[in-house]
């Protein structure tokens, strides 16, 4: 099992290109993506429609501004326009009476997170409206309440969850991304076993010494390896170097760094179980991981998802599990009891997958 | 010391390998003949515990290997058909790996290595990647990896295809050497005759899965020992000549090449007062004609009824 693994790492040496491009582009994607919104809340300009009154536009800002994710400023059209034309932020917000429009320069998961959030404010304001009318009155009661933005945002929800939704995009990409380009780190290392069958290597070892379960545990130990050592370096690097706050449980983000990277080489695993010409694989590793990073979560948050299909998807992906434990520890300062259930999803989804997987190539060899 | 009985393989149209009993005993340098597709490599595929058989039993020193691979894994190398080298390393680090596989390690891991390397002619350039090597020098690599844990038993696979004459020299002399100086158990799967009429004691051939004759080399050129090779030359090709030829009475088999023709005739016909008749009704010029007792590659063409090369 030694020669085994120790000869994957010979190759890694050889022929590190496929996973330095991998990790590099985790660093560049996050690098770049998440430099626009540094450090506080995002600056969002916002011009207000010509059927408003500078009043009302002031009245809408105050209201707005009670969110501590982002930081709206009024400004005339040009000049929210040219902020998003130059590409200083990604998106500006034009103000209607009753309504609202997004003016978008360039894709930023934090779109979703912005829209979601005036969508909110603006229901409610026209809901007090609406109840304006037939309960006059009310506003002014409402008018205090609604001037303790931190209040409203805890009352109305619109997922309705107990938790407030933190969205902390430095840390949504940074996870996202990196989950997601470890899954071709890890899968391509698993490719190899497919490639030595084919050139005939696989069978030298077969008729060695070397049992085929020692053949096996050389592949994944290195494929786990180098996926693990992969987001452990890139947590590493983006912590020290790029001064990210990953909360203060460090240890427990590699812990579950080490179960996803089981369940993803688990899964790699059936895949190639199931799927045994390099050629196909080629295209459906990368089908796999983009899917997988889309519904569960990776490119932006699984809490702006509100199609019932993608979400009961989204449970049967490890990739979820992942982040939901990452996120439930470095935003919202969660121990490992919060995470305990994701990572024994995490651990036990892999078992499944090796236990198929492993069932598969036997039978196959067997006939 | 290495047999197997009855030896079957079954895919799910062809019969591979069809109830093939072969002996090799210590020290003997055997050669397996067939053309493509007789079954060759499947053989060798189930002698090797890589592939079960379907039926029959391959046994080692008496012990039969299917239950108990252990021993034969550790005594036998095999040079497969298929270069199978990890290109992107170089020799040395093939070698390596190999090595460790049977437990080879520190200095007497490195000691082989350079034994195994000085073998095949490559010591000087064991630094070099695999995919950098010509195609001899792979296959020189390929059979220097099956002997890296100096096996008792070295099956090769037809290991000289695709190969430069020079290399092909020097992979043979390397395995004459092997077989007799060392007393290496030898079994050598070739298309090529000469290979196998310098190398080998015994040879097995194959056809369709079975073993269609065996025998020391001179048994086997006895089964035409009543008969010879007429090679004659024309001007240039005649093909309705050419069948009209190998219809002669007598005539056992007939192959035609580009402008000559190979009978094979029972020793005495008198085939040349016809050749020269139906020559003339032609019109065809006879350039050449050659008498020839039958070499191995006749024996090979009257049992099977092809050649062994297509
Ligand atoms: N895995 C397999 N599945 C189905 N048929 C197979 C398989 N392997 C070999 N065969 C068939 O078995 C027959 C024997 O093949 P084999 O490779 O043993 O021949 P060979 O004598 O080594 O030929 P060559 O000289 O071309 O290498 C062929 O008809 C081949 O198509
Ligand atoms: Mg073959």
């Amino acid at each position: 099992m030694k020669a085994v693994f120790l000869l994957q790492w010979r190759r890694f040496y050889r022929k590190p290109l496929l996973v330095l491009a991998m990790f590099g582009l985790t660093v560049i994607f996050v690098s770049v993506t998440a430099a626009g919104g540094q450090s506080g809340p995002q600056m969002i300009p916002v011009y207000a429609d010509k059927s408003m009154n500078n009043q009302q536009a002031q009245t809408w800002i105050e209201r707005l501004n009670g969110g501590e994710q982002f930081q709206f400023e009024l400004m005339s059209e040009s000049e929210a326009r040219s902020y998003v034309a130059e590409g200083d932020v990604s998106q500006a917000v034009n103000l209607l009476e009753a309504d609202y429009r997004l003016l978008v320069g360039r894709e930023d998961p934090a779109r979703f997170a912005l829209d979601s959030f005036l969508r909110r404010i603006y229901s409610e304001e026209l809901r007090l409206e609406n109840a304006e009318q037939t309960t006059p009155g009310i506003r002014s009661e409402m008018e205090s309440a609604l001037s303790e933005p931190a209040l409203t945002l805890s009352v109305e929800s619109l997922q309705g969850e107990e938790d407030s939704f933190q969205y902390n995009g430095q840390l949504q990409l940074l996870f996202g991304m990196t989950l997601f380009f470890v899954i071709y780190t890890i899968m391509f290392s698993l490719v190899r076993i497919v490639d030595e069958k084919r050139t005939g290597t696989w069978s030298r070892m077969i008729i060695s010494p070397v049992r085929k379960w020692q053949m096996y545990l050389g592949h994944l130990g290195y494929s786990f390896l180098i996926g693990f050592s992969q987001i452990t370096l890139i947590f590493l690097l983006f912590r020290f170097a790029f001064g990210f706050e990953l909360g203060d449980r460090f240890w427990l983000l590699i812990a579950i760094a080490a179960c996803y990277t089981f369940s993803i080489v688990a899964l790699g695993l059936l895949i190639i179980s199931l799927i045994t010409k390099p050629q196909q694989l080629g295209a459906v590793i990368p089908i796999v991981a983009t899917g997988m990073a889309m519904v569960g979560g990776a490119f932006w948050p699984i809490e702006l998802v509100t199609n019932e299909i993608l979400l009961a998807v989204s449970k049967a992906l490890p990739i979820t599990y992942g982040l939901q434990a990452l996120t439930s520890v470095a935003v919202y300062g969660n121990g490992l009891q919060a995470v305990a259930i994701p990572l024994l999803l995490l651990l036990g989804f892999g078992s499944i997958c090796m236990a198929i997987a492993i069932r598969l190539m036997e039978w196959r060899s067997a006939s | 010391m290495l047999e197997t009985q009855q030896l079957t393989k079954k895919f799910k149209d062809t019969i591979a390998v069809d109830d093939v009993s072969l002996v090799l005993r210590q020290g003997e340098s055997v050669g397996l003949l067939g053309p493509n597709g007789a079954g060759k490599s499947t053989a060798i595929a189930m002698i090797s515990t890589l592939m079960k058989p379907s039926s029959g039993d391959v046994k080692l020193n008496g012990k039969s290997v299917l239950k108990k691979p252990g021993e034969m894994r550790r005594v036998l190398g095999v040079v497969p058909q298929k270069i199978a080298l990890y290109e992107e390393l170089s020799a040395y680090e093939n070698l390596k790996f190999f090595g460790r596989l049977y437990g080879l390690s520190g200095n007497e891991l490195e000691q082989r290595i350079d034994y195994v390397l000085e073998l095949v002619g490559l010591a000087d350039r064991k630094k070099e990647l695999v995919k950098n090597y010509s195609g001899g020098m792979q296959r020189r690599v390929n059979l220097a990896a099956a002997m890296m844990h100096e096996p008792e038993v070295l099956i090769m696979d037809e290991p000289t295809v695709g190969i430069d004459p020079q290399s092909r020299n020097h992979l043979l002399e390397t395995i004459r050497k092997l077989n007799q100086d060392e007393g290496m158990t030898v079994l050598y799967t070739s298309h090529y005759m000469e290979e196998v009429e310098k190398l080998c004691d015994r040879v097995y051939i194959m056809d369709h899965g079975k073993v269609i004759a065996e025998g020391t080399k001179e048994e086997l050129k006895a089964i035409l020992s009543d008969q010879e090779t007429v090679l004659i030359d024309f001007d240039q090709n005649y093909p309705e000549l050419f069948t009209k030829l190998s219809e002669i009475e007598g005539v056992q088999q007939a192959t035609a090449e580009e402008h000559s023709l190979k009978l094979i005739i029972p020793k005495g016909t008198r085939l040349l007062a016809a050749l020269f008749h139906e020559a003339e009704r032609y019109g065809a010029q006879v350039v050449n004609v050659n008498v020839q007792t039958p070499t191995l590659e006749d024996v090979f063409l009257r049992l099977t009824g092809r050649k062994l090369r297509d």
